[in-house]
């Protein structure tokens, strides 16, 4: 379908319409999941204290008799009650519960769950809970898991590395042969989250009368999560009504809230009351999902003039011990290996270790940030051991945009952009040259400027089955969303999204596109990107995960208001006795496009549809409300030889220009660039947010962000002031530049927006910081880049690793 | 238990109260004012932040019982009338996305405004380093506070000529 066909009018699409959230947000009316109104009992959590140990004996007597305490749950109950969870793409056979069995395998594993009457009395009871515990050797760094003689974290499988693969793509042999050069390096990755400011939280009802739950949670994919509670809990779907109120925040790390919410499920069978748990921030960084750290050995072959031949990977990925996310990072890895260039052969070997660290779930962008971080910075060590401008290197080796749609060698499809342009025009606009000049003058001063350059793929709209291209059938494939659309009685639209919001805008863009389909205002459009099972669409997938939203949730938008509007016409048709090729929509309306003066208001078409059905066009439904799933119809079944993990492709360019005071190891940056492409943009106000706010993540983990263990495996940033997130003083002024090169693959020629800033950043800071300390020939290889880190690479180590 | 008054939005709540309840817990569970959001419980992310005899305070790092016979601001109290220039002026600026800061966030650049009607972008960073946001990236938080001194300035230039 064409973007003609689907828009009547022009007036809100590409406009930066003004959210219709922000109503709510700015006199406090917006209701998260610890506002809801409702008496409940509140759970609390005993985590483990330790990293690695036996559970000898759990005696939970005191705290069950305690005044106030109305239930205990402990991990052998679980496991006599529970299913174990799934894994996804790791191979090696492992059972894990929702809750510690046994044995503790990460500090704050839930031990024991308290509920009372309220949170004080809940949390007091956990020091009544007496376990002993048999410590074992914790496992904290990669190097450790992979000892011979290394403690197993899950005795079952036999080794700690729970995926191991290869996978050849091209000549790989043949690149080596003809390259002039082979550059290695090997980049360290840190541990590191989005941290969303809400923290997970959760009520969980039961219904004696029915054997039923409702629950509601602050959980991104409520599709999954269904799906999973009931494998876990052992129920029909129709046991389970699943909520889903105001999220603050997720980005990925929302999506691992199901097996608490199983926890909670089997706490409320015994109490007469709602169950809540609200995370403390101490949990929720301790044992709320991370990005994994990794090891990403990178090979680049390449002739002397620049060109790359190939690239080999070996990834070493720290999955902590959350096994349904294990292995997933290193596979999306691997899909973006080669970025925004025609590298023709690839070689990825991929290992997944567990660890005594915490769990670890798709924070935003998923590996792409680690990948893109790898290989942007491998570009410029590259280009200095043969010599050459980093910046042509890149050139040489883009995809062109006359190559689009372009086909990776392991079966990406890069359907649309232009790196070269997005390069050029952001190295003209932050005046590269100028800058360069700029560093040579400041130096003398005893000033170091350093500027850096970073090219970034923003892979969108996952293609879920090649999770399980590892291990056989897939349990999930391709990628589709649902979405209701209803003319109401009154004649305005009323929307209801198949996926939640968590500060995207989906319902303000979504009002912008119903808009513009019926030739309405977005004021007379309401959008609602709550959740309730009982009446929303449902798919296995659904909910807001990899940039999908603009792809096929609003796919699903345009489907559902295309039947309506289809309906419409025919209703109208018929009591204006006109064909319905002769009519349109104005205001509100749709009206004869020859004869103005003769149109049937939308309210009237809906009296007929909801009230007076024995006037309704012959064969028509009564009703004007239709529901609409949306396929992206370019996902194809993935296979080892030929992938296509991902279904959209933005793009962006940072050029970054920073300086480091030599004295003190701070960065501060003189000018931040970005040009990005992602599309036609439907909402540039929301866009640039998402844009501006996904770099500041990246900034956060390229300069502060880490999550730092000691050798016992316990976390020494376990609260805002030791895991340091950027505040509004930190922050650069960023410049924002847009290149719009529609997506043919989908319907508004829309791209990913949410993830870019968070992938392209960290090199680009990188380089630049690199860049600054020249004179002092210090390499970057880790982050992130603290100013202890930055002094001693100057004082002597050379390395910021 | 002691017995703690406090005026919330210009609504007098008392109640007997645990003497370690959270001057948060009791703006939240006791006078059901949700706005007020909590976001780590140790001070650091400024979620909490209301105003305190007109200081914008963490509530998170105050017990109910040390704020007596205070009054509160929380941010279902900050529009008298209409919105205040600064609620407009993050809903003009697109300084939301998922909201869960933007109450705390308005409550600090209310307060900044009122000290400093014209504050600088860099005042407006530090006043408002004790209020963290994942979502913005803060630029079109700065924008909307730099717009909204802007436009109060123009609304008392108006006020003055007349």
């Amino acid at each position: 379908m064409k973007i003609e066909d689907i828009l009547t009018t022009r007036n809100w699409v590409g406009k930066a319409t003004p959210r219709l959230e922000d109503a709510r947000h700015v006199t406090g009316e917006a209701t998260f999941i610890d506002d809801l109104d409702m008496e409940c009992y509140q759970a609390a959590i005993l985590g483990s204290p330790y990293a690695h140990a036996r559970i000898k004996s759990i005696d939970v007597s005191r705290a069950e008799q305690s005044t106030g305490v109305l239930a205990v749950l402990t991990g052998r109950e679980v496991a006599d009650q529970t299913q174990p969870i799934k894994p996804r793409a790791i191979t090696e056979p492992v059972i894990q519960y929702a809750m510690a069995v046994d044995k503790v395998r990460y500090v704050g594993e839930p031990v024991a769950v308290v509920v009372a009457v309220n949170e004080y009395v809940a949390e007091d009871a956990l020091d009544l809970i007496q376990v002993e515990f048999e410590p074992l050797t914790p496992v904290v760094e990669i190097a450790d898991a992979l000892k011979d003689d290394a403690p197993l974290i899950f005795e079952e499988a036999g080794s700690n590395v729970l995926l191991h693969d290869v996978m050849e793509h091209g000549n790989i042999e043949d690149a080596y042969q003809q390259a002039d050069r082979i550059v290695k390096e090997t980049f360290h990755i840190p541990r590191y989250s989005s941290t969303p400011l809400e923290t997970w939280g959760m009520i969980v009802k039961y219904q004696k009368a029915t054997d039923s739950f409702v629950v509601w949670a602050n959980d991104q994919q409520h599709g999954r999560s269904i799906t999973n509670l009931c494998h876990t809990l052992g129920i029909p779907a129709d046991r389970l009504r699943f909520n889903v109120p105001d999220i603050g925040g997720s980005f990925g790390i929302k999506l691992a809230l199901w097996p608490y919410i199983a926890l909670m499920a089997l706490l409320a069978k015994n109490v007469d009351r709602p169950v809540k748990w609200i995370q403390t921030r101490t949990l929720h960084l301790m044992a709320g999902s991370h990005a994994p750290d990794a090891e990403l050995e990178l090979e680049l072959a390449l002739r002397k003039d620049g060109k790359i031949l190939g690239l080999s990977i070996k990834d070493t990925e720290n999955d902590g011990s959350f096994i349904h996310t294990a292995g997933i990072y290193a596979l999306i890895k691997f899909a973006t290996m080669v970025g925004c260039y025609t590298i023709p052969a690839t070689r990825a070997e991929l290992r997944t270790v567990v660890t005594n660290r915490g769990p670890t779930v798709q924070n935003r962008g998923v590996g792409k940030p680690a990948m893109i971080f790898a290989l942007e910075r491998m570009v410029n060590l590259a280009a200095k051991e043969l010599g050459l401008d980093p910046i042509e290197v890149r050139f040489k080796n883009f995809v062109q945009p006359d190559q689009m749609p372009y086909t990776t060698p392991s079966g990406e499809i890069y359907e649309s952009g232009d790196y070269p342009q997005c390069l050029r025009k952001a190295l003209e606009l932050v005046n590269y040259e100028e800058w360069k000049q700029t560093q040579e003058r400041v130096r003398q001063e005893g000033r170091y400027v350093g500027i850096g350059i970073s090219c970034g793929i923003e892979p969108g709209t996952s293609n879920l089955g090649y999770y399980y291209t590892t291990s056989g059938t897939p349990e999930y494939t391709g990628n589709a969303e649902g979405a209701i659309v209803s003319i109401d009685f009154d004649g305005h639209a009323n929307v209801m999204l198949g996926s939640v919001d968590s500060g995207q805008g989906h319902g303000t863009t979504a009002a912008q596109v119903v808009a513009d389909m019926l030739a309405i205002s977005p004021d007379v459009v309401t959008v609602n990107s709550q959740i309730d099972s009982l009446v929303s669409p449902f798919l296995g997938h659904s909910g807001v995960y990899s940039n999908k939203f603009n792809d096929v949730d609003l796919g699903a938008v345009i489907m559902a208001t295309k039947k309506v509007r289809d309906k419409m016409f025919r209703i109208a048709a018929h009591v204006l006795e006109l064909g319905e090729a002769e009519l349109t929509l104005k205001d509100g309306s749709v009206q004869a496009i020859k004869h103005p003066d003769r149109s049937v208001p939308f309210k009237e078409i809906a009296n007929l549809a909801y009230k007076r059905i024995l006037m309704l066009p012959e064969g028509v439904e009564p009703g004007l409300k239709e529901i609409a799933y949306y396929k992206s119809p370019y996902a194809k079944l993935p296979s080892r030889e030929d992938f296509n993990v991902q279904l959209t492709h933005s793009n962006s360019v940072h050029a970054v220009v920073v300086e480091v005071d030599v004295e003190t190891g701070m960065v501060t940056f003189p000018r931040y660039l970005i040009v990005h492409d992602c599309g036609n943009q439907i909402n540039p106000g929301v866009v640039e947010g998402m844009l501006i706010g996904s770099t500041v993540h990246g900034l956060g983990a390229a300069l502060y962000e880490e999550f730092i263990y000691d050798e016992d495996g316990q976390l020494l940033s376990s609260t805002f002031i030791d895991y340091l997130k950027p505040t509004a003083a930190g922050i650069p002024r960023f410049e924002t530049v847009s290149q719009e090169t529609p997506c043919p693959y989908t319907l508004l020629g829309s791209k990913s927006a949410g993830e870019g800033g968070s992938i392209t950043s960290l090199a680009a800071i990188a380089n630049a910081v690199e860049d600054a300390l020249s004179p002092f020939d210090v390499k970057v290889t880790g982050l992130p880049m603290t100013p202890e880190k930055i002094l001693r690479a100057i004082q002597g180590t050379k390395e910021i690793r | 238990m002691p017995i703690v008054r406090i005026k919330i939005n210009g609504t007098e709540f008392e109640d007997e109260v645990e003497a370690r309840l959270l001057l948060v817990s009791f703006i939240r569970a006791k006078a059901r004012l949700t706005g007020t959001h909590i976001g780590c419980d140790t001070g650091h992310c400024g979620a909490c932040t209301v105003l305190l005899d007109g200081r914008p305070i963490k509530s998170c790092m105050k017990l109910a019982v040390s704020a007596q016979g205070a009054e509160i601001t929380t941010i279902e109290g900050l529009a008298e009338g209409g919105l205040h220039p600064v609620q407009e002026a993050f809903k003009s600026h697109f300084a939301i996305q998922c909201g869960y800061c933007t109450p705390g966030m308005l409550l600090s650049s209310y307060a900044l405004l009122q000290n400093n009607p014209e504050p600088d972008p860099s005042e407006i960073r530090h006043a408002l380093v004790g209020n963290l946001c994942m979502c913005t990236g803060y630029q079109q938080i700065i924008d909307a506070v730099s717009h909204a001194a802007d436009q109060m300035k123009g609304k008392e230039r108006i006020i003055d000529e007349n």
